[in-house]
């Protein structure tokens, strides 16, 4: 699948998870999104690092309303007033509404992840229109020094480590802290002297591999806009309600129609899988 | 019309109080010219001058005439310059763009807009004439300094300059990359290109430069070729005692990044007076072996020793150490943290840095910085230590004080790891030579010193 198509879908499926305050097709979406994930058959660390980071970030966000949001009719705790900000009843509604407010938030993240874990940065750049071809290579310039940054602060702990160097106070951090940041300036520094020295921004840019573009991405492509375009219509129309849980919570309602709209994400793994 | 043309060219860094470039005058024109000086001269500011990175990236204050290849350097952008000025820098490590092998090698390529059929043809050529086309589909990240360096250079050919600008180009090459890196600045030079090179090492390229200058004082002055070295040879002769005590020991080691061993079963062992060479082709795995004696690397399989003590270990990249705001400061660092008695002030004037002792080690050039974090290392009487091309970017006498430096460290007992390319160093202070290859060690003969 290539990288455009790949950015159309992601694009769909973070319009639907967006635009929706309704679990069930956010859930769909997730569903969906997770399912391209583990189809392309990359379970490596980068994978795992995600789905940590999507968990924290859910439950984040669902303990943050739970204890904020003191809405609600069915108490579950009361948490004494005199505690700023948390103090007071925390509800089985706000419980509900952080959970799907976490739900939202990894469905999102989720319909972006295959464009950072499946593709790689140099990918991204590529797939950009020639008007931003220049940005482009800026940006996939940077995203190429994140991995150097984090294996010179390994390099840079281990080299002060041979100095005597133990991580015992927070103090201590800066031996290692202070190298990483400037060798990241001075690595981005470099970089950007060597593109300049290499011509950058001379001239329209041409690119050495050209992305094969198939009758399948061009399924998908069409599918995903179809989905996105459905389902915002569905819910501009009321075709697609939302959902508030709030002052007592409810049983989602359901369209089938946009169901089916979220459920057409699932395309581009059907392929894979085949 | 010259090549080079620079006449009265002065230049002073943003907030610097001196100027580096003062008043110089440079005509070049055709062929291979070599650029030498110590270290910290300005021999990387006039080659940024060459290309335009200087005034236009860096700032500064630029007087004087500098024109290259008949376009005047303060009116030109670098990119526009770089249509014909091709340039490789010192840190090979810093300047990938694209994280496989191939799409690196034609980065200038796509910014020139040259066709794709063209692209590939050129970038097959550079990477061939490097020695580098059995890498073209490896990651970047995977490859070896050397290897890095190597891709640079190819890199740059690929977009076939009239002036090519290589800063300390050998620094950190094996000897099959120095002869393919001479051999590809034979067919440039041959096929028209000028080169300037910065270099220390004036053996590899004493047969083939047209023109020597020294940089000093701000100028440039015209010098006759250094005398021609006499190859290092084996020093069958050199006695060396054997060592009373084991200072380290590999049983069985098989070590590598995540999975995959680079070095396979290899025994080996290091005792207290020997200094042990390290050498091999660039991806052999030597910083592997430095590492997994250092304890850094846990091994894949087998034992590692050592004799109880501090272990110095100097990386490749100087810049992973230093942190503190003096040179001075970060020696200082290293006594406090290894609880070890003694000052600065004798080791710093040993490698030289007296004069540099309380400036900030980021500001000083390669070969000041490699001698800073040295100095870094190397306080605290270490019992063993570990140094990875401790000589990149250093002049002759910085090497000589490095030489004399492991040297005392050996006598009075300890025990150094070298892993180097460069021979005049293994002739210096091996007392034995490791080759690393296909993952294995073979011993070899050290090298007899010789004279300059």
């Amino acid at each position: 699948m290539s990288t455009r198509a790949l950015a159309a879908w992601s694009a769909s499926g973070l319009v639907i998870a967006l635009s929706t305050s309704n679990p069930v097709y956010r859930g769909v979406v997730l569903l969906c999104a997770l399912n391209l994930l583990l189809a392309r058959g990359r379970r490596g660390p980068g994978l795992r690092l995600l789905l940590i980071g999507i968990g924290i970030a859910a439950a984040t966000a669902t303990a943050v309303t739970l204890l904020l949001s003191h809405s609600g009719s069915h108490v579950l705790v009361r948490l004494p007033s005199a505690i700023p900000a948390i103090g007071g009843p925390l509800t089985l509604e706000a419980l509900v509404f952080g959970l799907a407010t976490g739900l939202g938030i990894a469905a999102a993240m989720l319909a972006v992840a295959p464009l950072t874990l499946v593709s790689q940065p140099h990918e991204l750049v590529d797939a950009l229109p020639p008007v931003l071809a220049r940005t482009g290579a800026a940006l996939g310039a940077a995203l190429n020094l994140i991995p150097g940054t984090v294996r010179s602060a390994a390099e840079i702990r281990d080299a002060q480590r041979m100095r005597g160097w133990h991580a015992r106070r927070v103090v201590d951090w800066p031996a290692v802290a202070v190298p990483v940041v400037l060798t990241a300036i001075e690595g981005s520094l470099t970089l950007a002297e060597a593109m300049e020295s290499r011509a950058y921004g001379a001239a329209a840019r041409t690119h050495l591999s050209i992305e094969r573009w198939t009758p399948t991405d061009t399924l998908i492509s069409v599918t995903s806009a179809l989905a996105a375009a459905g389902f915002l219509t569905l819910t501009l129309t009321g075709g697609a309600p939302g959902w508030f849980p709030f002052p007592v919570v409810t049983v989602p309602a359901v369209s089938v129609p946009a169901v089916l709209c979220c459920a057409l994400l699932v395309l581009p793994s059907l392929w894979m899988r085949r | 019309m010259g090549t080079l043309s620079f006449a009265g060219l002065h230049y002073t860094y943003p907030d610097a109080a001196t100027c580096v470039l003062d008043a110089l005058d440079l005509e070049v024109d055709a062929g291979l010219v070599v650029l030498t000086g110590a270290s910290g001269s300005g021999k990387s500011t006039l080659l940024r001058v060459c290309n335009g990175l200087i005034p236009h990236f860096h700032g500064g204050v630029i007087g004087g005439s500098a024109r290259v290849l008949g376009r005047e350097v303060v009116r030109t952008p670098t990119r526009e310059l770089a249509r014909d000025v091709g340039f490789v820098f010192q840190d090979p490590e810093l300047q990938a763009v694209y994280p496989s092998v191939e799409r690196d090698a034609a980065f200038g390529l796509e910014n020139l807009g040259i066709a794709r059929t063209e692209m590939l043809r050129r970038v097959d050529d550079a990477l061939a004439t490097c020695g580098i086309a059995h890498l073209r589909q490896r990651a970047v990240t995977s490859l070896s300094g050397g290897e890095r360096q190597r891709l640079a250079l190819a890199g740059v050919l690929a977009m076939r300059p009239r002036l090519l600008v290589l800063d300390e180009p050998f620094s950190q090459l094996d000897p099959e990359g120095s002869r393919a890196l001479l051999a590809a600045l034979d067919a440039a030079v041959r096929g028209g290109t000028t080169a300037l090179v910065a270099e220390h090492r004036h053996h590899l390229v004493i047969e083939r430069a047209g023109r020597w200058l020294l940089m000093a004082g701000g100028r440039v002055v015209e010098i006759s070729p250094p005398a021609p070295v006499e190859p290092a040879s084996p020093a069958s002769d050199r006695s060396t005692p054997p060592p009373s005590e084991l200072s380290w020991q590999l049983h069985r080691v098989s070590a590598g990044h995540g999975r995959v061993p680079v070095l396979h079963d290899l025994d080996l062992c290091g005792g207290s007076g020997e200094v042990v060479a390290l050498t091999g082709a660039n991806g052999s795995g030597k910083t592997t072996l430095l590492r997994t004696i250092a304890g850094l690397l846990p091994p894949l399989s087998g034992r590692v020793e050592r004799r109880p003590g501090r272990i110095a270990y100097l990386p490749q990249n100087p810049s992973a150490l230093l942190h503190r705001a003096t040179v001075r400061a970060e020696v200082a660092w290293t006594l406090r943290r290894t609880h070890a008695a003694g000052g600065a002030g004798a080791l710093l004037d040993e490698l030289g840095l007296g004069a540099v002792a309380d400036r900030d080690p980021r500001d000083l050039s390669t070969g000041q910085r490699q001698r800073a974090a040295l100095a870094a290392v190397l306080a605290g009487n270490p019992s063993l230590v570990l140094l990875d091309e401790p000589t990149r970017g250093m002049d002759a006498a910085a090497r000589a004080s490095l030489a004399s430096a492991i040297a005392r460290i050996a006598q009075r007992g300890g025990s150094a790891v070298v892993a180097t390319h460069d021979q005049r160093l293994v002739a210096a202070v091996a007392t034995r030579v490791v080759e690393l290859r296909e993952g294995a060690a073979r011993e070899q003969l050290p090298l007899m010193a010789v004279s300059r």
